[in-house]
């Protein structure tokens, strides 16, 4: 019997009664998403015991010069993404565009981040666009011997990331500004700052921002794992002489020779031992800086205010950048011949005859993605609405675990994993290794609304004898509309957006929208590569935008 | 030091709170003004300090020691505030909170300062504490020390009392003030408590129809 009985798990032990809708709040969540993530974990770890395999691993040449690079590409962008962040909240905070930024950043998140660095490339790779701007100014007949794409440090995957990576890092911290009691706690503490003789500025950097960096330590891990282990974009605009560490270990996993697969596996156990340590080694040097710190924030009132238009510059630069690189997507996409420095190209529908002709790959990704979000959703409200706040650091961890692990190891997991249950080449092992990545992010974007929900609607439902079911439909679904629509559309645009998983369990029998877009990357083909880089970009942002529509309350709030 | 009002008004959408009225605060003086809640008396003192934010708006001159401070912006005043909240910062300790407000200059001699205020506020070695630690009387009198180290030239008490339990609502009072008078701070205090006022001085009410009337 384990009703009535206090559990052993701390998090469980708000509970003082187990019964069948426990079982039935977290089945699912564990069947679906923590099983496959742990047995993925435990095939990706038992690879690494293959002592020949590390040998072979560090007599690769490219072993430390690939893992400078993925460091310094990863840190550089997270940290560029961080600044940018920075400065955009805190000069926009409170301001005309504060109550629009949610929104905005939002649109940017849904664009997959294949999709934005195709059309970066398109941009800025010596025959593009910019380029060609040059070139009719100047006169250039030829394309410049630039080294913009796959330049040997890195720099435009960097900046591919910092730019995909900012509206995530600034959608947190608006979240957070805009909670109830960070908010009114920071309006307070600014009119008592400003009493004292502080300027915006002083109150920014002595104030606000040491009280929201602790809360920023998860998202910037993940900005830092999802940076330095990104796979697609890397093969899109990376290094290529040498590569980054990541993308030799997918060029290892990927080799039709057993050995070299082995190779791969042991890389990724090292890649993500090493960027475990190097995150460890940032955090002991940023601790080390504290007391440096301290005698900052005590070095008195300054009246000095924030640069205001470096904030806007930033905020323009980055909304015209997105705007640009999706244009450019859909210009491309028409143009099938075009010589060297014309700027317009003579149009053509011939690229988006090819995609009408052959959807398979459009309406599996499209399946995927409504399938996997709306069972996430459902996971995520079954646990909510039968287990405990409390019990909600369990979802959180396995949410962090998720996103905060390599997605090459935990691929590389469900690979061997799946492949040892049969389930490769087929849709089941797709939707669940789709699954996974959907759910962790659906829990991160809805968690916080469920659980802020204010109980008393529950506890006055229930005097109307309303049953559990009733009220979650009648009241409390309705209620956060607003959330659920949100969740739902982050889900299908990570779904949409995943690489990895999508390459290694589909083995070549199915194809999804990325796995075509990176195929016709490294191919001269650019309408079509440019036509699919929109089909990736362009149904994420529709979900977007209706959910963003639907989601509206029923009542303007005042 | 002195603070001189002249012709200030408020409105809230456009609707008067606060019909045109002028005051001038002494050297070392308290006056109180009181009212009901929601007559715009926090507002009052927030168009004063020069932060009123939409959709209230203000009208009139602030004089203070003689210069007009209309065009000065918030943080240059020089006017202190104490609020119904002690307003510590929660990730610095209790002499970073007075650090925070001590004008800068040179580190030994600034430490002095803080020192000597903790001393005033009976509260010796308590600088490297966290401000939670303390309890409601120890934190209000360090949220005055420190609104005090940023030498004011005028203060503003937005019912610095109110959330005090009663029987440290006196003690807190009284030091509050013996504290103002001795740097002959010029204050102005507004309240709906009427025994929050010290004994003697000015006390002006809000009406209903927004006049300000000695009482």
């Amino acid at each position: 019997m384990i009703a009535n009985r206090k559990s052993w798990i701390p998090a469980f032990a708000g509970m003082t009664e187990w019964s069948g809708w426990s079982a039935i709040g977290i089945l699912p969540i564990l069947l679906l998403f923590a099983l496959p993530l742990v047995t993925s974990l435990f095939y990706a770890l038992i690879g690494a015991f293959d002592a020949q395999a590390w040998q072979a691993l560090f007599a690769h040449p490219q072993l430390w010069s690939g893992l400078e690079l993925t460091i310094f590409t990863g840190a550089t962008a997270t940290v560029l993404a961080l600044i940018t962040a920075i400065i955009i909240v805190a000069t926009t905070f409170e301001s005309i565009t504060w109550k629009n930024l949610p929104a905005t950043m939002g649109a940017m998140l849904a664009l997959p981040h294949l999709a934005f660095a195709i059309g970066l490339s398109f941009l800025i790779m010596p025959s593009g666009f910019l380029a060609r701007i040059i070139a009719n100014v100047v006169g250039w007949q030829t394309p410049p011997q630039w080294i913009t794409t796959h330049d040997p440090y890195g720099l435009a995957l960097i900046a591919a990331l910092a730019i995909k990576e900012t509206p995530f890092l600034i959608w947190i911290m608006a979240g957070l500004l805009n909670r109830d009691d960070i908010n009114q706690n920071f309006k307070n503490q600014r009119a008592a700052a400003t009493s004292l003789g502080h300027g915006s500025l002083s109150i920014w950097l002595r104030l606000y921002l040491p009280q929201l960096m602790p809360k920023l330590i998860w998202p910037l891990v993940i900005v830092f794992i999802y940076a330095a282990t990104v796979v697609d974009m890397s093969l899109v605009i990376g290094p290529t002489q040498p590569p980054t560490l990541t993308t030799v270990i997918w060029a290892d996993i990927n080799s039709e020779q057993v050995i070299n697969n082995a190779r791969g596996n042991v890389g990724a156990v090292f890649l993500s031992l090493a960027l475990t340590i190097s995150l460890l080694l940032a955090y002991t040097i940023l601790k080390s800086t504290t007391s440096l710190c301290r005698k900052f924030l005590s070095s008195g009132p300054s009246s000095q205010l924030l640069p205001n238009f470096i904030g806007r510059a930033n905020y323009q630069i980055l909304i015209w950048l997105y705007l640009i690189v999706t244009a450019l997507l859909l210009f491309i996409s028409f143009a099938p011949l075009w010589p060297f420095p014309n700027l317009i190209p003579t149009m053509s529908t011939r690229a988006w005859g090819l995609v009408i002709k052959n959807p398979n790959a459009l309406i599996t990704s499209i399946f995927l993605a409504i399938a996997t979000s709306t069972t996430a959703l459902t996971l995520i409200i079954c646990w909510l609405e039968n287990l405990p706040k409390k019990s909600d650091q369990i979802l959180f961890m396995l949410s962090i675990a998720m996103l905060g692990l390599p997605a090459i190891l935990v691929g590389l997991g469900q690979y061997r994993a799946f492949l040892n249950f049969g389930l490769t080449g087929n849709l089941t092992g797709l939707y669940l290794a789709h699954l996974m990545p959907v759910t962790a992010y659906m829990i991160i974007v809805l968690v916080g609304p469920f659980r802020a929900l204010d109980p008393r609607y529950s506890q006055t439902a229930s005097s109307f004898a309303k049953s559990k079911f009733e009220f979650l439909k009648q009241i409390k679904l309705p209620l956060l509309k607003g959330p659920i629509l949100a969740a739902l559309a982050v889900g299908f645009a990570v779904s949409f957006g995943q690489y990895i998983p999508a390459q290694l369990i589909a083995a070549g029998r199915y194809s999804t929208l990325p796995i075509e877009a990176v195929t016709l990357t490294s191919g001269t083909n650019r309408p079509l590569t440019a036509a699919f880089a929109l089909l990736l970009l362009l149904p994420p942002l529709l979900a977007y935008v209706i959910a963003a529509q639907l989601g509206k309350s029923r009542w303007r709030a005042s | 030091m002195s603070l001189q009002l002249r012709n200030i008004s408020l409105q809230l959408s456009g609707k008067t709170l606060i019909e045109p009225f002028s005051l001038e605060i002494a050297e070392g003086e308290v006056v109180t003004l009181m009212g009901p809640s929601g007559f715009g008396k926090s507002s009052l003192l927030s168009y004063i300090a020069g932060h009123l934010a939409a959709p209230f708006a203000g009208a009139g001159d602030i004089f203070l020691n003689g210069t007009t401070l209309n065009c000065v912006p918030p943080q240059n005043r020089n006017i202190g505030r104490l609020f119904q909240d002690d307003l510590l910062f929660p990730h610095m300790t209790v002499g970073e909170n007075l650090l925070f407000a001590t004008p800068r200059g040179l580190r030994p001699e600034r430490e002095s300062l803080m020192k000597t205020a903790l001393a005033r506020a009976e509260l010796e070695g308590f600088e490297h504490r966290a401000p939670h630690t303390l309890s409601g009387g120890q934190r209000s009198r360090v949220s005055l020390m420190r609104a005090l180290l940023a030498k004011p030239q005028a203060m503003l008490l937005d019912e610095p009392f109110n959330k005090l339990e009663q029987e440290l609502r006196a003690t807190v009072r009284d030091y509050t003030f013996a504290n103002l008078q001795i740097r002959k701070v010029p204050t102005l205090m507004v309240t709906h408590d009427p025994s929050d006022a010290p004994t003697g001085a000015r006390i002006f009410e809000i009406t209903k129809t927004g006049e300000i009337k000695i009482v």
